[in-house]
């Protein structure tokens, strides 16, 4: 370590959801004088109007910040920004290997939470050093005592000289900021090194081409340099690097120690992978960094163009979104139901509902999106392994030996007095209880295998809610499991629509067919003719419902006044039928699809 | 509750404000640009106030625009709020036409819609309009109430037919989100009438007008002939027309605009000597086309394509090359018709008009 490094403290802040991170970023940001009061727009690190929106963070972002510490030195702070749903666990590990530490947000009024174990968990396995804060102590529902034993007891670090802070109210910055100079090590690395920077995240920008964060642990690296990327083996010459602080701003060379950003040419982020480690192509390093992985989409569902929208403008808004996605994926594909579209791979429904929103929001697209599903392993009898993500490419019954469905081990954290409806719960989502422990006298963890069909729809919302948002949960996929799967299509006016089919377990069929049956006969408009619904597996139909005939419309008038308020009625009509797909004769809403997702057993 | 008093005074507040709105709008208004042809006097219950301050309204209106010779001029009225004397001071400010909102016969159904009036008043208000000189007088119908069945529908239909009006309005009881209606149907303490009787009183009432030698002109207007309401043909014409008082509405020159809603941001604009205009909108050329189709397939007489293609420079059959599978639809479902100039609606059509408006604009 050298005096350079010696004032450097990297660090991001982890925290289970709405604990107060991007609260805290902002104050960070405020407090270190980089940023003016004025300048802050709330929430400074989410920069995309969806994130505001939805007040949760999804991209990441970096920025370097100036803090003149009680001892009088100037310390450049790299805080590092990250996204806390459980759908995106891969780029938080990765951005905490990019540093020595991290600031553990608990919310004094919460206590700790699944996501915040699941977290630490990661910054464990990257030795980083934690730094526990806890936040919200304006609350008159904070407790700081009780909290602070609980981290000791359930995470085991010790939580005595925590600052107490309320991020909102801008109570105790100085102390977190004073901490992390305490605290957090300086980073090391030698600077004449061989060159070993780590990708933490990337995206596109329509004027540089790709541009990589970076953690530069050995080496240094300007502009010129030929670097290499270790693990998709391609080689690039730098045209800028820089650091953010908080816009973009170039630098001379990024050198041990540092955080900040390379540009080199690079056309796409598949490109340039998280978790790739960057060296000199003349001088590379020994071994890249472990812990790299390809990213796995786990939820799939189908994407068309809605009635009236083209499939060419579909096609390159996906093109669009992948460039800054590196874990969404898409492929064509046909239904006859709905014609020409994409199977589109998310990390969860999270990922794929914000995906949608970017079509209809930011590219204005009509789009049609068919049930989630996940990936199915079907084994047939000639013993070839077929991964079957859409329902309709389900192989003939009489060749498949067995199928099997993804398992995920989920960790379920809630008060006590929710053990017997959650368990139930679970029970009903076909988990197998695992292990259970209280981690406090009042919260209890609860540890299940489920299949992820199970988990990926509405499971999180019916957790939320049995437990009046109390309850937290952290999934991941651990293996496949032979499993009685069957194939459940639903029939519209007696043509089979192919876009509704799922494949479903056979103890569910029939519940899942009843309500899919009743949902659509909700949505669905009245025709000028009956319509039946009917639910089936292979020939037997299982259940049905049916939309009476139609409504005539009634009749009003329409003077000086009314016009402009029926324009608006005839328009919005139309758009609502813009959201209408045709179906062999029946007209079907878009909203039909997300409907019949939000399944809810105890209905 | 206000005292009589206190209301008058709130009457008369109102009405110094929309004089002042008159001048105000006058002075705007490139003189003789604007030919006032009819007027309509609503709201609201023109027939509550002090008949003095329509007599005034009146006398505003003549000093600030200039009227055709013949013009049409109606003012709405309940019944159950007339007397002779303000029938008397109506017709000498000028006033020709009456609006009654008569709804209904049967005093069930009027109780049912919270009306003030039996069909006694009806009947003795509508005398009293004859002898003031009133002979264009419109009565307001609706069907579709609750409670209604077809035989109420029917008796009141004769009613209003023995009283001889010149024109009569017949609509579908509206039920409008967040009313007590609403809230009744969605709790089931109320039944809404099925659409098969909808649309039976509705064939109803026109089998029994047009056997009476009324003429059908509109989809929900039925006048003797030479009696259609010249002010209404005018909004499905999309001719201009200038909306004055709160809540207005206004189309001139392609353009839509409407007046402030409350009393106190109608007060507080036309006091800093603006216009009280809260929203406008320009209409595009599609806007144009669309409200043109919607409005004017509501005349019996339809639209003229000539008079479509003179007014927007292209044939309709162009401007709606890439649908116009969809528009044929529904002239194979003898929904729509092309007759000669024409195109109308059927009246099979009229039953799904929204659905082929939907299609229009």
């Amino acid at each position: 370590m050298n005096s350079y490094q010696q004032y450097i403290r990297n660090f991001c802040i982890i925290a289970h959801i709405d604990h107060g991170k991007s609260t805290l970023a902002d104050r960070i940001i405020e407090n270190t004088g980089l940023v003016s009061h004025r300048e802050m727009k709330e929430q400074y690190l989410d920069n995309m109007d969806l994130e505001r929106e939805r007040g949760i963070t999804i991209k990441l972002q970096t920025t370097r910040l100036i803090y003149k510490a009680k001892d009088g030195h100037e310390y450049i702070f790299n805080l590092i920004d990250t996204p806390g749903h459980v759908d995106f666990t891969y780029e938080v590990s990765r951005s905490l290997a990019a540093c020595e530490g991290a600031i553990l947000i608990v919310d004094a009024t919460q206590g700790v939470e699944a996501q915040t174990l699941a977290n630490v968990y990661l910054a464990l396995e990257e030795n980083l050093e934690i730094l526990p804060v806890l936040n919200k102590i304006d609350l008159p529902s904070a407790r700081p005592e009780e909290i602070k034993l609980e981290v000791e007891e359930i995470i085991g670090i010790d939580a005595s000289e925590a600052p107490l802070i309320s991020a909102k109210e801008g109570i105790g910055i100085d102390e977190v900021l004073e901490a992390v100079v305490a605290h957090i090590p300086p980073p090391s690395g030698d600077i004449e090194g061989k060159l070993k920077a780590l990708i933490f995240d990337s995206y596109y920008d329509n004027y540089k081409g790709v541009v990589i964060y970076t953690r530069i642990f050995d080496g240094t690296v300007k502009k010129g340099d030929v670097i290499r990327l270790m693990n998709t083996k391609k080689k690039y010459e730098v045209t800028e690097v820089g650091v953010y602080s908080p816009g973009p701003m170039a630098v001379a060379r990024l050198q041990a120690g540092d955080v900040g950003y390379i540009v080199a040419s690079i056309k796409q982020v598949a490109d340039a992978r998280v978790g790739d480690t960057i060296t000199l192509e003349n001088d590379p390093t020994a071994e890249a960094f472990p812990g790299y992985k390809k990213v796995q989409p786990m939820v799939y569902c189908g994407i068309y163009p809605a009635e009236g929208e083209k499939y060419e403008n579909v096609k390159d808004a996906l093109e669009k979104l992948q460039v800054n996605d590196a874990a969404f994926h898409f492929e064509p594909e046909t239904s006859t139901a709905l014609g020409f579209g994409f199977r589109c791979g998310f990390l969860g429904l999270l990922h794929m509902e914000i995906i949608v929103e970017r079509l209809e929001r930011e590219f204005d697209l009509g789009v049609i999106t068919t049930s989630p599903s996940v990936i199915y392993r079907v084994v047939m009898n000639d013993g070839t392994v077929e991964m079957i993500q859409n329902p309709s490419n389900l192989p003939n019954l009489l060749l498949i030996k067995h199928i099997e469905e993804p398992i995920v081990k989920a960790d379920i954290m809630i008060p006590k007095e929710y053990v017997g409806s959650i368990m139930e719960l679970c029970q009903d989502r076909r988990g197998k209880l695992m292990h259970m422990e209280y981690i406090t006298e009042t919260r209890v963890q609860l540890h299940y295998e489920m299949p992820l069909n199970e988990v990926i729809y509405d499971f999180f919302d019916a957790l939320k809610s049995k437990t009046r948002g109390y309850g937290s949960l952290d999934y991941e996929f651990i293996r496949y499991e032979k499993s009685n799967v069957v194939k459940m299509d639903i029939l519209l006016n007696k043509d089979l629509v192919d876009a509704f089919s799922m494949i479903v377990h056979e103890s569910k069929a029939y519940a899942r067919g009843k309500f899919v049956c009743e949902k659509l006969k909700e949505i669905i408009p009245m025709h000028q003719f009956e319509v039946p619904i009917q639910a089936s597996i292979g020939a037997k139909i299982i259940a049905r419902a049916t939309v009476r005939a139609y409504r005539k419309d009634v009749i009003a008038k329409c003077y000086g006044g009314d016009i402009s308020r029926k324009k608006k009625l005839l328009e919005k009509q139309k758009e609502g039928k813009k959201r209408m797909r045709q179906f062999g004769t029946v007209e079907v809403p878009q909203e039909a699809f997300t409907a019949v997702l939000k399944y809810d057993d105890n209905k | 509750m206000a005292s009589g008093t206190e209301e008058d005074l709130l009457h008369r507040a109102y009405m110094d404000l929309l004089k002042n709105e008159i001048q105000l709008t006058a002075r705007e208004l490139p003189s003789g640009s604007f030919r006032v042809d009819t007027i309509f006097i609503g709201g609201g219950t023109p027939s509550l106030v002090d008949p003095a301050l329509i007599t005034d309204l009146m006398s505003e209106v003549r000093a600030s625009f200039h009227l055709s010779d013949e013009p049409e001029i109606t003012i709405e009225s309940n019944p159950g709020t007339l007397t002779p004397e303000k029938l008397l001071a109506y017709r000498s400010a000028g006033i020709n036409r009456l609006s009654m909102g008569v709804q209904s016969f049967d005093p069930a159904c009027l109780k049912a819609i919270g009306r003030i009036h039996g069909p006694e008043e009806v009947v003795e208000n509508f005398r009293q309009a004859r002898e003031a000189g009133f002979d264009n007088i419109n009565l307001d119908l609706m069907f579709s109430l609750p409670g209604q069945n077809l035989e109420s529908w029917r008796d009141t239909l004769e009613k209003a037919l023995e009283l001889a009006p010149e024109h009569l309005s017949y609509y579908s009881l509206q039920i409008e989100e967040g009313t007590p209606f609403y809230r009744m149907i969605q709790e089931g303490t109320l039944k809404q009438n099925s659409d098969d009787l909808d649309r039976q009183m509705y064939e109803e009432a026109r089998a029994l007008f047009r056997k009476s030698g009324y003429h059908l002109y509109e989809i929900s207007n039925a006048a003797l002939p030479g009696r259609e309401c010249r002010h209404n043909l005018k909004y499905w014409s999309m001719e201009d027309y200038l909306g004055l008082g709160l809540g207005s509405h206004s189309y001139i020159d392609g353009q839509r605009f409407s007046n402030a809603r409350t009393h106190q941001e109608y007060g507080e604009l036309l006091g800093e000597e603006k216009l009280p205009r809260v929203w406008t909108h320009q209409n595009t050329r599609e806007d144009e086309i669309g409200e043109y189709l919607f409005t004017g397939l509501r005349k019996e007489e339809g639209i003229s394509l000539s008079d479509f293609n003179r007014r927007f420079g292209e044939d309709l059959q162009e401007h709606f090359r890439d649908k116009w599978h969809k528009i044929n639809e529904f002239i194979e479902n003898k929904q729509l018709i092309i007759e000669e100039d024409k195109l109308k609606l059927t009246e099979s059509g009229i039953h799904i008009s929204n659905r082929i408006f939907v299609e229009l604009i």
